[in-house]
C-alpha cells in the first residue's frame, strides 16, 4: 500500500474514525474530514489519501459496514456506521492510546 | 463475507467504479464548501480537486486495502493452519500420507486409463473417424484382405476418405540377433486423411501407394530420435528392414503415435512395396490374407445410418468381385452374406484398450474404495482432533471470532492437507504409473503410452484434493457450529455424560473403514487366489532352463530338401554344444499367444459338435518331447526317416485320441485335414502323447496335432530351435548365436526364455494379485489406525468417568471389556455392509478369476477373521491403556 502524507499519527487514524462513527452514528468520509476538523478545533486534519483505504480496510475487518445513502443536498454517498467488533476495536484501541499518552508525557517530563 | 472478498478479485472494474463514486462525492462536497467561501464554481472545482491529492492513487490505495486484508487474512488462515498442523505432527503424517497415497493410486491408475481409454487420437477432426466392421458373416473379426479394401478404395463408398492399415515387423539386424522393429503397412492416403503433418521431409501421398512403387518409409518421430539418433540426413537414404532396402521419405509429427493406444508405430510403409518388404506374403492380390483395418471419415452431413445404408448395399458388390476361389461352397456362399458397416467407436480399434481396459477397470475401483478409506480415515482424524480442541475454539469463539471465522480456519487446514497430499500423490503418480506400464509391458509385446500428466489428470486429482478436503474439512466445521462455548468451557472437557452420543458420527466412519477394507482384502484374496492357481496350473511341459531360437534363414529360393538340410544340420550342431541336454525343431512354441488350426477328420467318426473337430497344430522334429519334458503315452517319436517322400504321420495328444478315438487305440489309425483347396490329406496316427497347455494356462487343454517338420515341403518364415539347457539357458546365446552363424551366415535369430515367455501371459495377473494385496493391506492399515486413533481419544475423554469407577471397585478387566465390546459392535457393524459390499462388487473381478469363486464362505470367513484379528488388536491397546488407568491419577486432573 502507498503511504501517504499524514498530519495524524500513525496508527491513530483508525481510533478517530471508529470513535467519530461511535459517537456520530453514520457518516459519509467528506462527513468524517469535516468532523474531525472541527472537534480538533483546526488542529487535525484527515488526509483523504489515508482516510478512503482505511475505511475500506476497516469494512474488510468487520469493523464498519459501509451503504450508499442519499445526503440532505441528495447527492449519493456511502455512509460508514460501526460494528460490534469496530466498538471492540474502539476500546482496544483507546486503551492503548491512552498507554502511548501517558508514556510520552512520563518521558516528556521525566527525561 | 469472505466470497465476497474473492468476487471483489474478479470483479476489479465494479469495484473501481464504487470507489470511484465514492470520491468524486468527496470532491463535489469539498468544492460546494469553497463556493460558500466565495470562490468561483470552477476555481473551486480545480481547487477541490488540488486538496483531494492524485485520485488514480488514492482510488487504488483504497482497492488495494480490499485485496490486501483478503489475501492478508488468507495468508494468515494459511500459517495459523501450517502452524496447528505442525504443533500435531503424527496425525499430519498419518493424515498427508494417507492422502497422498489415495491421491497417488488414483492419479496413477487414472493417468492409465486415460492414455488407453479416454484421450482423443492426435488427428484432424477425431470424432469423424469410424470403424469399418463387418457384419452378416461368421465372425466379425475386423480384418480385411488388400482386394477387399482396393475395392473400398476404389469404389462408391459414402465417406469422405478411406484408409487402412496393418501390422508390420520387420528385422532392422542384418544377421545374427534379431533386433525387432513394429511398423505400419498404410494406404498411400493414411496421413492426408488423419492430417497428420510432417516433421521433416514429406509423408506419403496416395500417389506413393501404386502397384509397382519402389519402397519407401516414413519414420516415426520416437523412432528416428532413438534408433537413427535424430539424424538429420537420414531423409533420402535407404535403411534395411529386413534385409530389403527402403528409402526414407519423412519423418512424421512426434504428436502422432498411432490410431491404436499402447502401441506406437515406428514407421510406415505403403502397401504397394508388399512385393519389395515381404516378398514371401504376396498379400496384394491374396484374397484369404486378413490384415488390414479399415478407417473411414464420415462426411460432416451425414448420417452414421445413411452412411451404412449406402454401404451394406455397395459391399454386397465388393465382396462378390473379391470371392476367394479356392474356397469351399459352403464358405464361398458364407462370404457372399457378408457386408461392411461403419461404427462411431474407435475404441474397438485398441489392443491395449481391449487387453488391460478390464485390469484397468478393477485397479480403478480398488484404488477409488483406497481412496474412500484414506478419506474417511483423515476425515476421522479431523473429528479427533476437532474434539480435542473443543475448548479451544471455544475459547476462540467466546473471545469472538466469527463462526464463519472458525470454520474457515478449520477449512484452511483441510485445504492445506489435501494440497500437501495431492501434491505429494502426483509425484508418487508419475513414478507409480510408469512402473505399471513397465508392469504390462514385455520385450515381445511391447506397451508404449504417453503418460506425461496431462490437464486431465490434473484436474482429477485437483477435484479429488478439493473434494476431500471440504469433505473432511467442514465436518468438523460444522460440529463445531454445534457446541456452545458455554458448554465446552464448563464440561472442562470431561464429557462423562453427553461423549458417546457426540461420537456416534466417528464410530460410523469407522465402521465405514471396516466395511471397504472387507471388501478390498476379500478382493485381494480372490486376486491372490486365481493367480496362484494359474501360476500352479500343470503346463504338461517343462519350461525349466529352456532356450527358445527363433531362426529365420533367409533361404529365398532354397528347394525344401535343401531348407531341412540345413534344419538338419544346424540342430546337431546345436545339440554338440556343452551344456545342452536336448535339442529339438518345431514351428511354435506354447504359449506364443500364436495359434494354428484346421479341422480334422476321422474317417468313419461323427463328432457331437461340429467345432469339436478344430485342432491345434504344430510342427515339430524329432526329440522336441523329450526337450520340452512332455511324455510319450503311446506308440514313437518322429525319427530321422519321417521325411519329405515318406508316409504321411501324426503324433496326436491324449485330448485329440479321447475325442477322435474314444477307448479305441489310436495308434496305426487314420486322420484327415483339409490340405489347400478342396484337398484333403491322411495322415497315419504313429503316437500319442500327454497334453500340454497351447495358447493360455487358463483353458483346457486343446485338442492337438503335430505334424512332423521334415515332412513340410513349403513354409515359410522362421524355425524354432528349443534348447534344454543344464545350467543357465540365457547362457547359452553367444554359443547358439555363433554355431548359427557358421551354418548360415544371414541367419537371424530372436532368443526367448520359455520360462519368462510363460511368466508373460500371467502378467495381468500378477499385477492385479500384486496391487490388490498392497491396497487390501493399505486399506487395513488405514482402518487400523482410524480405530486406534477413534477408541485413544474416546477414552481420554472418558478418562474422568472411568477413574471415578475404578475408583469405586469396578475391576480393570471390566473396563477394558466394555471397551472392546464398543470396538466389536463397529467391526460388527462394519463386517455386515462390507459383506453386503463384497456380494455386491465381486461380479466386478468374476471374469479375471481363474480357480476360485467369488462367494466361497472360506474366503469370505477367512478375510472376516483378518479383519476382526486387525481390528482387536488396534482397539487392544487403548482398552489396556484404559484398564491400567491409575484412578487418582486421572481425578486430579482438570
Amino acid at each position: 500500500m502507498k503511504r501517504a502524507r499524514n498530519d495524524i499519527l500513525q496508527g491513530t487514524l483508525d481510533l478517530l474514525v471508529l470513535k467519530c462513527l461511535a459517537a456520530q452514528g453514520s457518516m459519509h468520509g467528506y462527513a468524517l474530514t469535516a468532523h474531525i476538523q472541527r472537534v480538533s478545533a483546526e488542529q487535525l486534519r484527515v488526509e483523504e489519501g489515508s482516510l478512503y483505504p482505511a475505511l475500506h480496510r476497516m469494512e474488510q475487518a468487520g469493523w464498519v459496514k459501509a451503504e450508499w445513502g442519499s445526503t440532505e443536498k441528495n447527492r449519493q454517498a456511502r455512509f460508514y456506521g460501526i460494528l460490534a467488533a469496530g466498538k471492540r476495536q474502539l476500546a482496544e484501541e483507546e486503551a492503548s492510546w491512552a498507554r502511548l499518552r501517558d508514556g510520552v508525557q512520563r518521558v516528556l517530563r521525566y527525561a | 463475507m469472505w466470497y465476497r472478498r474473492l468476487l471483489n478479485v474478479f470483479r476489479r472494474d465494479h469495484l473501481s467504479a464504487d470507489v470511484a463514486r465514492e470520491l468524486d462525492f468527496h470532491i463535489a462536497e469539498r468544492a460546494d464548501e469553497l463556493v460558500a467561501h466565495g470562490m468561483s464554481p470552477e476555481a473551486a472545482a480545480r481547487e477541490a480537486r488540488r486538496r483531494f491529492g492524485h485520485t488514480g492513487s488514492i482510488r487504488e490505495a483504497t482497492q488495494d486495502a480490499d485485496l490486501f486484508t483478503w489475501l492478508d487474512a488468507a495468508w494468515r488462515d494459511t500459517r495459523y493452519a501450517a502452524r496447528s498442523l505442525a504443533a500435531s505432527r503424527g496425525f499430519t503424517i498419518v493424515a498427508i500420507t494417507s492422502l497422498a497415497l489415495g491421491i497417488g493410486a488414483n492419479t496413477a491408475i487414472f493417468s492409465l486409463i486415460d492414455a488407453v481409454m479416454l484421450r482423443d487420437l492426435p488427428v484432424r477432426a477425431p470424432q469423424e473417424l469410424v470403424v469399418i466392421d463387418e457384419v452378416g458373416g461368421q465372425d466379425g473379426a475386423g480384418d480385411y484382405t488388400n482386394p477387399i479394401w482396393e475395392q473400398v478404395r476404389d469404389g462408391e463408398h459414402p465417406f469422405a476418405g478411406v484408409l487402412a492399415y496393418g501390422d508390420l515387423s520387420v528385422n532392422l539386424a542384418d544377421a545374427g540377433e534379431v533386433r525387432p522393429a513394429n511398423g505400419l503397412w498404410v494406404s498411400g492416403g493414411f496421413f492426408e486423411m488423419l492430417g497428420v503433418r510432417a516433421e521433416r521431409g514429406r509423408l506419403l501421398s496416395p500417389a506413393d501407394d501404386a502397384r509397382g512403387c519402389p519402397a519407401t518409409a516414413v519414420l516415426s518421430y520416437a523412432f528416428w530420435q532413438s534408433t537413427l539418433g535424430a539424424d538429420p540426413g537420414v531423409i533420402g537414404r535407404t535403411i534395411a528392414f529386413s534385409g530389403h532396402p527402403v528409402e526414407v521419405i519423412g519423418i512424421a509429427d512426434p504428436r502422432f503415435q498411432g490410431l491404436e493406444a499402447g502401441r506406437a508405430p515406428a514407421f510406415y510403409v505403403p502397401l504397394c512395396a508388399q512385393p519389395v518388404v515381404e516378398p514371401s506374403s504376396g498379400f496384394l492380390d491374396k484374397r484369404s490374407y486378413w490384415f488390414l483395418r479399415i478407417l473411414g471419415r464420415l462426411p460432416a452431413q451425414l448420417s452414421l445410418a445413411s452412411a451404412n445404408a449406402e454401404l451394406q448395399a455397395k459391399s454386397a458388390t465388393w465382396f462378390r468381385n473379391t470371392l476367394p476361389a479356392d474356397w469351399g461352397a459352403e464358405n464361398q456362399t458364407e462370404y457372399l452374406t457378408r457386408r461392411l458397416e461403419a461404427q462411431q467407436s474407435l475404441g474397438a480399434l485398441s489392443g491395449a484398450r481391449q487387453s488391460y481396459s478390464g485390469a484397468l477397470m478393477i485397479l480403478m475401483s480398488i484404488v477409488a474404495l483406497v481412496l474412500l478409506v484414506a478419506c474417511a480415515n483423515v476425515a476421522n482424524l479431523m473429528l479427533v482432533r476437532a474434539e480435542g480442541r473443543q475448548r479451544e475454539l471455544a475459547v476462540r469463539v467466546a473471545l469472538g471470532a466469527g463462526r464463519m471465522r472458525v470454520a474457515r480456519q478449520l477449512l484452511t487446514e483441510g485445504l492445506l492437507l489435501a494440497l500437501v497430499g495431492a501434491a505429494i500423490g502426483i509425484g508418487l503418480a508419475y513414478q507409480g504409473s510408469h512402473a505399471l506400464l513397465h508392469f504390462l509391458s514385455s520385450a515381445r509385446e511391447p506397451v508404449s503410452l504417453d503418460l506425461s500428466i496431462d490437464l486431465r489428470v490434473l484436474l482429477f486429482t485437483a477435484a479429488t484434493a478439493v473434494l476431500t478436503a471440504l469433505l473432511f474439512g467442514m465436518a468438523p466445521a460444522w460440529r463445531a457450529f454445534r457446541v456452545d462455548p458455554h458448554d465446552a468451557l464448563t464440561a472442562h472437557g470431561r464429557g462423562a455424560g453427553h461423549g458417546r452420543s457426540r461420537f456416534g458420527f466417528g464410530k460410523i466412519l469407522v465402521s465405514a473403514q471396516v466395511a471397504l477394507s472387507l471388501v478390498l482384502v476379500t478382493g485381494a484374496a480372490l486376486l491372490l487366489g486365481s493367480f496362484r492357481a494359474v501360476a500352479d496350473v500343470d503346463k504338461g511341459f517343462d519350461d525349466r532352463n529352456v532356450l527358445v531360437a527363433e531362426t529365420n534363414f533367409r533361404w529365398d529360393d532354397a528347394t525344401p530338401e535343401a531348407r531341412h538340410e540345413i534344419e538338419r544340420e544346424a540342430l546337431a550342431r546345436l545339440r554338440a554344444i556343452p551344456g545342452v541336454s536336448a535339442a529339438a525343431a518345431s514351428f511354435r512354441t506354447p504359449l506364443e499367444r500364436k495359434g494354428w488350426n484346421g479341422f480334422a477328420k476321422v474317417p468313419g467318426v461323427t463328432l457331437p459338435r461340429g467345432d469339436d473337430a478344430l485342432s491345434w497344430i504344430n510342427l515339430v522334429g524329432d526329440g522336441y518331447f523329450a526337450t520340452m519334458g512332455m511324455r510319450l503315452v503311446a506308440g514313437r517319436d518322429y525319427s530321422a526317416a519321417d521325411r519329405l517322400g515318406g508316409p504321411d504321420v501324426v503324433i496326436i495328444n491324449e485330448v485329440a485320441a479321447a475325442r477322435f478315438f474314444a477307448s479305441r487305440n489310436p495308434v496305426g489309425a487314420t486322420i484327415q485335414m483339409e490340405d489347400g483347396p478342396q484337398t484333403t490329406r491322411s495322415y497315419e496316427v504313429v503316437g500319442v502323447v500327454s497334453n500340454a497347455s497351447y495358447r493360455s494356462l487358463r483353458e483346457n487343454p486343446l485338442a492337438q496335432l503335430f505334424l512332423p517338420l521334415a515332412q513340410q515341403p513349403d513354409y515359410a518364415g522362421t524355425v524354432s530351435f528349443e534348447l534344454k539347457a543344464s545350467g543357465s539357458a540365457a547362457a547359452l546365446r553367444p554359443i547358439v548365436t555363433r554355431a548359427l552363424a557358421e551354418i548360415s551366415p544371414r541367419a537371424t535369430i530372436q532368443f526367448r526364455e520359455l520360462e519368462q515367455q510363460v511368466a508373460e501371459t500371467l502378467r495381468t495377473d500378477r499385477l492385479l494379485a500384486t496391487l490388490s494385496v498392497f491396497f487390501g493391506a493399505l486399506a487395513l492399515l488405514l482402518a487400523m489406525i482410524g480405530l486406534y486413533g477413534t477408541m485413544a481419544y474416546s477414552i481420554a475423554r472418558r478418562r474422568a468417568e472411568i477413574g471415578i469407577r475404578l475408583a469405586l471397585g469396578a475391576a480393570p478387566e471390566r473396563v477394558s471389556r466394555e471397551v472392546l465390546r464398543e470396538v466389536a459392535v463397529m467391526l460388527g457393524l462394519g463386517l455386515l455392509f462390507g459383506l453386503a459390499g463384497v456380494l455386491a462388487t465381486t461380479r466386478l473381478v468374476e471374469g479375471f478369476l481363474f480357480g476360485v469363486t467369488p462367494r466361497e464362505p472360506s474366503l469370505l470367513i477367512g478375510s472376516a477373521i483378518v479383519l476382526g484379528v486387525a481390528t482387536l488388536a488396534a482397539g487392544y491397546l487403548p482398552a489396556r491403556r484404559a484398564a491400567a488407568m491409575d484412578p487418582m491419577e486421572a481425578l486430579r486432573q482438570d
